[in-house]
């Protein structure tokens, strides 16, 4: 089925630095209706051709400052939401990143706004090129 | 005399800002063209950085002047009290107090005399919130969404309330959803290309129309809304519906369209005559409009005729929810859809 453009397509790349590929990045869209504080996105799963990565891996940015998952969870300043119909970047730590050619993604996003009996888990997927 | 007047919630075009296609002023401009004449709006769904720009002069001047070139009134400013914004620990009382002040002083800065609370909200912070209210002339409105219904025993726990305090400054926001005379059509559209089955399609249709000529059972006042909703749910037989679609040989798309049924409701229309008193803003919920102007779902004439009888004086506020089943597999056009939505309205009222 078609659906919401979740991910940025211009947005999956390996990252350099200082000459070296030290993991991933793509960008991706809250699946909810309003911006919220990182506070209450409670869990992020990146799963790249079938291995899910370390969530001490992951790194997730907005507003060009980057947060751990367990920083995530006491970011409620306004400069730091993720914002509804923004992408967030999620960055991957691992030495030598992805190899060129294709790739699948599942990414999954758990957001837990305050009025609602149970959390909200979403998984979306894609196929990408490096 | 009735005054019913109409309204967009923005809410109706996230899938347009979503994809960036309109942005805050676009949805005004939208909103002007349909008719409406006032707009209701989701502060933290666009208006970025969420409170920081509502407290500048220049952003208030901003939205003012786009109000007075859309002719547009501010209907309902639409509150989320984020009292678990930590994992570890819901917000205290005073906390909570305070966080919903913020939210009624950020309303009326952008000249909302209307503020909707989510049914989450406990009793004691509202009660907390009143004389701040008053001060600031802004009603606290809690929304009435399927599961829950005005008569009913959840409803008594704040009608209690209203009575003890006498407040003038607390009531209800009806959202329309809780007048469905059937299941939504874009959720069996949804569920047909899932690939459901006619059969297990047909037999929660059946079981929604025996609920509907029985009679919801209402749910009750629980502070654990988790628990209040499954018992609701059982209450309305849906134990046996799931069963009877498994035993059919139900699958994913025909368990969803199970499930996702309990999320609307029927009401009798004279639930809003009996509870008028404390009535001052609707969310006109709809989820598909045909061509020639008729809900697929919503009892649109019917409910508008009660709300005339009663003498409301109000906005009656398109809230769209159709897109977030269409999404999954087909495009999503909000405009076309609140436009049909608001002719709808429209004709009720005048007719």
């Amino acid at each position: 089925m078609a659906g919401r453009q979740v991910f940025n397509p211009e947005g999956f790349k390996n990252i350099e630095k200082d000459g070296r590929t030290v993991g991933y990045e793509f960008q991706f869209k809250a699946q909810y209706y309003r911006g919220v504080t990182l506070s209450i996105v409670r869990d992020i799963k990146v799963t790249v051709d079938g291995n899910q990565e370390p969530g001490e891996s992951l790194r997730f940015t907005v507003n060009g400052e980057t947060f751990t998952l367990d920083e995530m969870s006491t970011v409620v300043d306004s400069d730091y939401r993720w914002e509804f119909g923004e992408f967030a970047t999620v960055s991957v730590l691992r030495d030598g990143g992805l190899a060129p050619g294709s790739h699948h993604i599942a990414a999954y996003q758990k957001i837990v706004p305050s009025y609602m009996p149970f959390p909200m888990e979403m998984t979306n997927e894609t196929d990408f090129e490096i | 005399m009735y005054d019913i007047k109409r309204s967009v919630s923005l809410y109706s075009y996230q899938d347009e800002y979503y994809d960036g296609k309109l942005d805050l002023e676009g949805c005004l401009r939208e909103t002007a063209k349909t008719g409406a004449t006032g707009v209701e709006l989701l502060a933290e769904q666009m208006i970025k950085r969420f409170p920081l720009p509502i407290e500048t002069q220049e952003f208030r001047d901003q939205w003012f002047a786009w109000l007075k070139e859309y002719n547009l009134t501010p209907s309902c400013y639409d509150a989320f009290l984020e009292n678990r914004i930590y994992g570890n620990r819901t917000l205290s009382l005073g906390e909570q107090v305070n966080m919903m002040k913020r939210d009624i002083r950020l309303a009326s800065m952008l000249g909302f005399h209307n503020l909707r609370t989510l049914v989450s909200t406990p009793m004691d912070v509202i009660e907390g919130s009143l004389d701040y209210a008053a001060e600031m002339d802004v009603k606290i409105g809690l929304e009435v969404h399927a599961p829950f219904s005005l008569n009913s025993g959840w409803a008594d726990g704040y009608m209690e309330m209203i009575h003890r305090t006498g407040t003038k400054h607390f009531g209800f926001i009806p959202d329309m959803g809780i007048f469905c005379k059937n299941i939504p059509s874009v959720l069996r559209e949804k569920a047909q290309q899932m690939g459901a089955k006619e059969e297990c399609l047909r037999i929660v249709d059946d079981a929604y129309a025996r609920r509907l000529a029985k009679g919801f059972v209402k749910i009750k006042y629980d502070l654990d809304l988790g628990k209040a909703n499954m018992e609701y749910r059982m209450a309305n037989g849906m134990k046996e519906m799931i069963e009877a679609v498994e035993k059919a040989g139900g699958g994913p798309a025909d368990m969803m369209y199970a499930q996702t049924s309990f999320t609307y409701s029927w009401s009798e229309p004279q639930d809003i005559i009996d509870n008028i008193d404390y009535i001052f803003h609707t969310h006109a919920k709809f989820y598909h409009v045909s061509e020639d102007y008729v809900e697929t779902a919503v009892a649109i004439p019917e409910v508008v005729e009660a709300f005339k009888k009663a003498g409301y004086q109000g906005y009656l506020s398109s809230e769209y929810e159709g897109g977030e089943h269409l999404r999954y597999w087909t495009e999503v056009d909000s405009i076309e859809q609140v436009r049909r939505h608001q002719e709808a309205m429209r004709i009720a009222i005048e007719g």
